[in-house]
This record gives C-alpha cells, structure tokens and sequence, in this order.
C-alpha cells in the first residue's frame, strides 16, 4: 500500500488506494474470475430486477450507464445536456471534477454510433458493469463515485478475462473528449473536451506565431541526417 | 476472360507510386504508352476532400485502426496510401541501421541482416532522387516549431545536441496548422498525390480505386505471369460499407507489384500460397513497428520560462508536427557492439488523441492514473506538453497468424477499427532498448524539475509504421524477397515497400521505403526486357516527377494569434 498526502480527500475505497498505475496493476494477482463473480452476484441480480420496471430498465437505465461509465472515465461537472443538446441522465454524472468530463463529450452518442460498432458489446458489457457493481453494493448508477472507480479498476484489470470489453468503453470515451468524434470541424467553441485541453481545434489559417524563432541547441549534422 | 496489362501494381503509397511513376517513364522513353495498372483498395482523395476534424466520419473514410494480439497499427486508406497522412519527417536512416547483426533471438544466425548490397552509401543516390521527387527541405530555426524548439532547448540544456528535422513540405505553402494528420487541406505537404502518382498519371498510368486485391494465381499463358483477382470496395457517399460489393474482377500481368504495405501484402501472399507453392517460409514473419515507442512530456511553464529562458509556451497544437530530433543516444554506441541499444529521441506531435496512451502519478492520491481523476488532470494541461517518439533498435517481434478471408484485416463495419490476423510479442531487447529510451527521456526533462514524464500507458505496441512481413534477406531461409525485391523463386513478382524493409530504421521510414523503393525499380527497368516489358533504352536516366496539386484551395494565413491564444487562455 502506497502512502498519500493526508490534506487530499481520498476517492477511492481503501483497498485499491495502492493501484497507482496500470504498471501496478499488471503486477496484481486476479481476485476473483468473471465467472465467480456471476455466480456470488446472482441473488443480487434477481433482486434489483425484481424491483425495477421492466421497460425503463431496457432503454433509459442502459444509456444512463454508459453515461456513468463515461464518467468514470473521465469525470466532469453536473450537467444536464451535452455539447450537441442531448440529455444527460440525472445520475450519471457524479461531479468528481469541476470541468466538463467525457459525457458533456457526447460519448453516449459515439457509444451509439454505427461506425464504432459498440452497440454489439453493449449487453454483454452492461451485463459486466452491473455484475461488479453488485459486490460494490448495488446499481452503477447508484454507486458513489469512489465505488464506481472501484468497479472500472477491477473491468480493466489485466487478469479480468471480460478486459476487452471495457478497453473498447475506455477507447470510446477518450475518442469523445479528446478528438470531439461526434462533431464534424469541432473547434474550442463547441467541443468542451477542447476547452478543457486548451486546444483550438480546426485551423484553416493556421498560425502566425508557431515559432521561439531563434536557433536553440547545439546540432551534430549538416543536413539532419546521420552519415 | 481477364484483362491485360504488363504491370500491375496493388497498392499506391510510397512504393506503389514510384514503381507507377518510373515504369511510366520507362515506357514513354521508349515510345509507348505505358501498360501500367495501379489498383487501390481506398477511394480516391483531393486536398479540397480532406478536413481538419477527427470526427468518426472523417477518421473512417482516411484511416484503418488494426487491432492484433499485442498490438494496434494505423494504415492510411486511399489513392496516395500512407502519404496523405505522413507527417513528411524526411531522414536518410544512419550507417548503423544497414550494419547491423542483433536479431530476434529465434532469428537464425548471426549474421548482416540487411543483404549485402544494401547500404547507407549505395542508398545514398536514391536517397538523392526521392528528396528532390518529395522536395524535401530542411526547416530554418525560424521554421521549427515551439514544440520542436522546446524539445531542443531542453536538451541543450541538459548538454544534449538537436538537429532539426528534414521535412517533406511545402514550408512556404504550409500553414503551420499541424493537421497533417488527416491530410493536408491545401496541399503543401508532398505527399504522392501531388507528385509521384500525379506525374505518373499524366504519362498515361491508370489507377483504379476502390480496387482490393484478394488472391493471385499463376499465368501459363507467358509471356503473362501472374493474375490477380480483386474485388470492388464500397467507399464512396455517405452511406459508404467499406466491404467488398460483390463484384469481382481479374488482371493477368507479365509483372506483380506488391505495393499494398506491411499491413497489406504478406496477408495476400499467405492467402495465395496454394497457387504460389515457392514462396519463403518466411512470409508474413518478421513483422516490425520501426522501434516506435512513444512518451509524453509536461512541462511547468514558470520553469519554462526560468529555467530555459523562453517566453513561455501552452501552445503545443502549432508548428509542424515533427521539427527536431537528437542522434546523441545513438552516436554514443559505435560499432556493431551498439546493436540493439541505439534510439534517437524526436519531438512529434501525433493527435490529441494519442494523449489517451500517456499516463503518471499524480493527485489525487490513491486514483488510478490512466483512467479518472489522475488522467484529467494531465489533460487539463494538454497545451503544455510534448509528445516524444523514440525511435529503437528493437527486433520485429511481430508475425501474421493466417490471412483472413478478404483483405489484409477483418473490418466489421464501415467504421476505423479492425481485426489483424497478427500477433506482436516485444522481445527481450525490445522492452529494455525501450526502458532505455524512457530512462534517458526522464533524465533529461526532469533537470530541474522542468517537467514531468509521462510514460507510455500500456505496453502493448502502438504504432504508425509496420514494417517487414516479406522482408529482403540474402537468402529464402532469412527473407521473402531477394536485395532487388523480387521475391524468391518467383520470377517478376516483387515486393516494393514497407514490406521490404528488415530492420527498425533510427528515423521515420517514408524516406528509406522510398529510396529502397527507387533502387528497387532502377534494378527492375535495367532487365526489363527480360520480363517482356520495353528495353531501357540507351541513355535513359529517371527524372523529377512535376508538381500537380490537383483541385485546391489557396491558403491564408492569420497575421496574428492574438485572438486565439486569448481566446485558449480564456477557457483555461
């Protein structure tokens, strides 16, 4: 277990507080195989769905997860539309960060998009998220957001046989905020995920200024190759 | 019945286009129309079709993400291949590189791995022809980037040289946008549209989009040798599927040019391997990224500006994508007792997007840090970094399993991403001439605690320059093809292209594809008459292919930054 700086808040639960990094994670052993944890879940399973309505469980419950996992992911503020004017699920972001995260992004929509082909994981990597959440304690969608890491550490643990499924959400994600997919010319003025990278977007007059304009090192060629 | 020509080639990048261009002028010199036939998987693009947007739509009509066990490669999709999304570094590979003898462990004997009559001196002319072909020019220190200048003030700094870096563009068209990487709007950057392929066109070369090549089979009917079968690709409109329409076609040709990549041609050739009994054993082994490996720096600006003396910086989006680079952690290992330890360290600018694979430790504390709190943290300050692609002495630790039934790769839908049928398993040497690599990158920026590393995230291989798959080798125990590129034991069937090349090479690889590529076919007109193609006539001598830019806009640059940079600052 790593020590932390006392003065910041902890986000995550005291057991994965030591998970630095990837690096460490590829250095943990498996605690339990996907099929172990289907079958301690069960029971749980069949209660939640036992008390949830059938109809807004197939469609408004499955896209506010993906929302939650979006930000997960990468976290934002609260929000109500993204940057296209779309609804965002009350609970699904939790407001871990002060900027606007990868659901602002429009990732639900690129989870959607046909030319991603997410839409063919989707039950299965639902059916993951909510298995895990149980032995988290219930819903993702219900999950404080410590919980919510908690369950993503362990989707994307290197042992977890079911990784690729969730390496596909992360790619998903991290397409939206970062390359703004769902807009077409997407500039700092549309695409948050821009805003919060400070990064202009579409050029097409370039820059003036691109250059320090003065010769900074010392250089061993004559013409930039190598003999 | 097929159709007929004398040379087919499948693919147009680097290889395809100047096997296109050369073979043309060797027909126009000898007064024929040229019997040349380019066929390309991708559609066809103009500067006025590419965008400056990494939106889906985009990304899918230009690129090809492949997905292996142990490895994700991008391959540019379209007339020009890989040209139109280069980011035109333009380095004749070092010495070294052609010398070397350290080899995957499983590799054979020790031995040069290169054959014999390839060299940095008998490259050199050829290197000469596709710098004047490509216009390659070298950036002034008021053409280099502040990312690239940044990069160089920090190694000199810390007692390190850095030379800038050879660009393939049109410096006083170009724009300084650095949005090469879906292509250049205006056609400043000299990909093969604008020149090889261009100029080979207007000598009467016909290239057919949309075109995949899917098997070839021998020719009895001699002079013609080979007939490939291809099948017509949905790429254009809206409503594109990027799947094989139905529609089949066949070419017989007296000569084969397999020009469709790393990525491309050993998937054909395994696929054909029934038809073509002699091929190499080798085929589709050996596959290589170029010892890509790729980190992030982020720098504190107060440092920035106290440390290094520079007026700050935030501004990592402008500038060309690649302006400078050190040799120093490849000049210190002289000799053959060096292999497999050299890497050059080159400031590139790749997308936003690739700061998905760059993570550290950061606050908060206890969060993980390539996902969440940590990794939006180290996006929040996205304008203060810059990306660092070191380029090793690894082995090609890459293999191709089995060609799937069509194409090189499994596309399940009209979108970017696919499935290769290979595997990438990083060798020993690999992973340590790596860790050598983020060791001397750390050592160097965290001098006075200038900046932070942020190291590669997942050691699963990421890259943008397969190499190898059929690569040249001095004998068909070591390679697929021989040191002119034809392929062992398979008369006028050659591959020119990445394919070819058997080692990672120290510096970006169009240059050395190319010039491999021109030395290829100079050896291949020289006994043109003996595949039944015109005889080089006495005197010839290739040209400079012309610049064409096709449809076009006129660039115009802003005069100042001032309003964006407040408007950056704004939403800071």
């Amino acid at each position: 277990m790593g020590t932390r700086d006392p003065s910041i808040p902890l986000q995550v639960p005291e057991e994965i507080a030591g998970l630095l990094s990837r690096r460490d994670i590829l250095r943990r052993a498996s605690v339990l195989s996907l099929g172990g944890l289907v079958l301690s879940a069960l029971p749980a399973a069949d209660r939640i769905l036992a008390a949830v309505q059938p109809a807004e469980a197939a469609v408004n419950l499955a896209d506010a997860t993906l929302q939650a996992v979006a930000d997960t992911l990468i976290p934002g503020r609260l929000a109500s539309i993204t940057d296209l004017g779309h609804e965002i699920h009350p609970k699904a972001i939790a407001g871990a960060h002060h900027e606007p995260g990868a659901v602002e992004t429009d990732a639900l929509a690129l989870f959607h998009n046909p030319l991603i082909g997410f839409d063919a994981l989707e039950p299965a990597f639902l059916t993951e998220v909510e298995t895990r959440s149980l032995l988290r304690g219930g819903q993702f969608l219900d999950l404080p957001f410590a919980k919510r890491v908690a369950v993503a550490v362990d989707g994307l643990d290197p042992n977890n046989p079911s990784i690729v499924v969730w390496e596909a959400a992360i790619a998903v994600a991290f397409t939206s905020f970062m390359s703004a997919a769902t807009q077409r010319n997407a500039t700092i003025d549309t695409a948050s995920g821009y805003q919060v990278m400070g990064y202009p977007g579409t050029a097409p007059n370039g820059y003036a200024e691109y250059s320090y304009r003065r010769k900074l090192s010392r250089e061993v060629t004559s013409n930039g190759s190598l003999p | 019945m097929p159709e007929r020509v004398d040379i087919c080639i499948v693919g147009s990048g680097f290889g395809g286009s100047i096997s296109a261009y050369r073979l043309a002028e060797l027909y126009r010199a000898a007064g024929e129309s040229p019997s040349v036939m380019v066929l390309e998987r991708g559609r066809r693009h103009k500067h006025t079709d590419f965008r400056q947007s990494m939106d889906i739509e985009n990304l899918s009509s230009i690129y090809g993400l492949v997905q292996g066990q142990g490895a994700q490669i991008v391959v540019g999709d379209g007339v020009g291949g890989g040209s139109n999304f280069y980011l035109a570094a333009s380095l004749r590979s070092p010495r070294e590189t052609f010398e070397r003898r350290d080899r995957h462990p499983d590799d054979g004997p020790a031995r040069r791995v290169w054959p014999s009559q390839l060299s940095r001196a008998t490259l050199d002319p050829y290197y000469a022809r596709v710098e004047a072909a490509l216009r390659v020019q070298r950036p002034t220190w008021k053409q280099v980037a502040k990312s690239g200048g940044l990069w160089a003030k920090t190694l000199n700094s810390a007692g390190h040289s850095c030379d800038r870096v050879p660009l393939a563009i049109d410096l006083d068209r170009c724009i300084q946008a650095k949005w090469c990487h879906t292509g250049c709007i205006y056609g400043a950057k000299n990909s093969v549209i604008t020149n090889y392929l261009a100029a080979a066109e207007q000598l009467g070369v016909q290239v057919r989009p949309n075109s995949q090549a899917e098997l070839i089979t021998q020719s009895t009917a001699r002079p013609y040798r080979y007939v490939v079968n291809f099948s017509e690709i949905d790429n254009d409109g809206d409503d594109a599927t990027r799947q094989p329409t139905g529609r089949e076609f066949q070419i017989e040709c007296k000569v084969l040019i397999l020009s469709a990549g790393a990525m491309g041609n050993a998937p054909l050739l395994m696929r054909s391997r029934p038809a073509l009994p002699s091929l190499s054993s080798q085929t589709g082994k050996h596959l290589g990224i170029n010892g890509d490996h790729i980190a992030a720096v982020e720098y504190d600006e107060a440092k920035v500006r106290d440390v290094l003396a520079l007026p700050g910086y935030g501004q990592i989006y402008k500038g060309n994508h690649i302006t400078t680079m050190t040799y120093d952690f490849w000049t210190d290992k002289p000799g053959n007792a060096g292999d497999g330890k050299r890497f050059t360290l080159q400031e590139i600018y790749l997308s936003p997007l690739a700061h998905t694979l760059y993570d550290d430790g950061r606050d908060p504390a206890g969060s993980p840090s390539f996902f969440g709190l940590q990794k939006k943290e180290g996006l929040s300050t996205f304008n203060n970094h810059i990306e660092i692609l070191a380029m090793v002495e690894d082995t090609h630790d890459g293999e191709f399993i089995a060609p799937p039934p069509s194409g090189s790769h499994v596309r399940p839908n009209a979108g970017p991403l696919g499935v290769g049928p290979f595997t990438y398993e990083l060798s020993a040497q690999s992973v340590a001439v790596r860790e050598a690599a983020d060791a001397a990158i750390r050592t160097v920026v965290q001098r006075s605690g200038l900046a932070r590393f942020m190291k590669l995230t997942f050691r699963n291989a990421f890259a943008s320059h397969p190499l190898g798959g059929c690569r040249m080798a001095e004998s068909k125990d070591h390679g697929v093809v021989d040191h002119r590129n034809e392929v062992f034991d398979n008369e006028g069937l050659f591959c020119i292209d990445s394919s070819a090349v058997p080692t990672s090479l120290g510096v970006n690889p169009s240059l050395t594809i190319s010039a491999v590529s021109e030395r290829a076919v100079a050896q291949l007109i020289d006994r043109a008459a003996d595949y039944g193609l015109p005889a080089k006539p006495p005197g010839f001598a290739p040209g400079r292919p012309g610049v064409s830019l096709g449809p076009h806009t006129t660039p115009v640059r802003r005069s100042s930054d001032d309003a964006i940079d407040a408007k950056v600052r704004s939403y800071a």
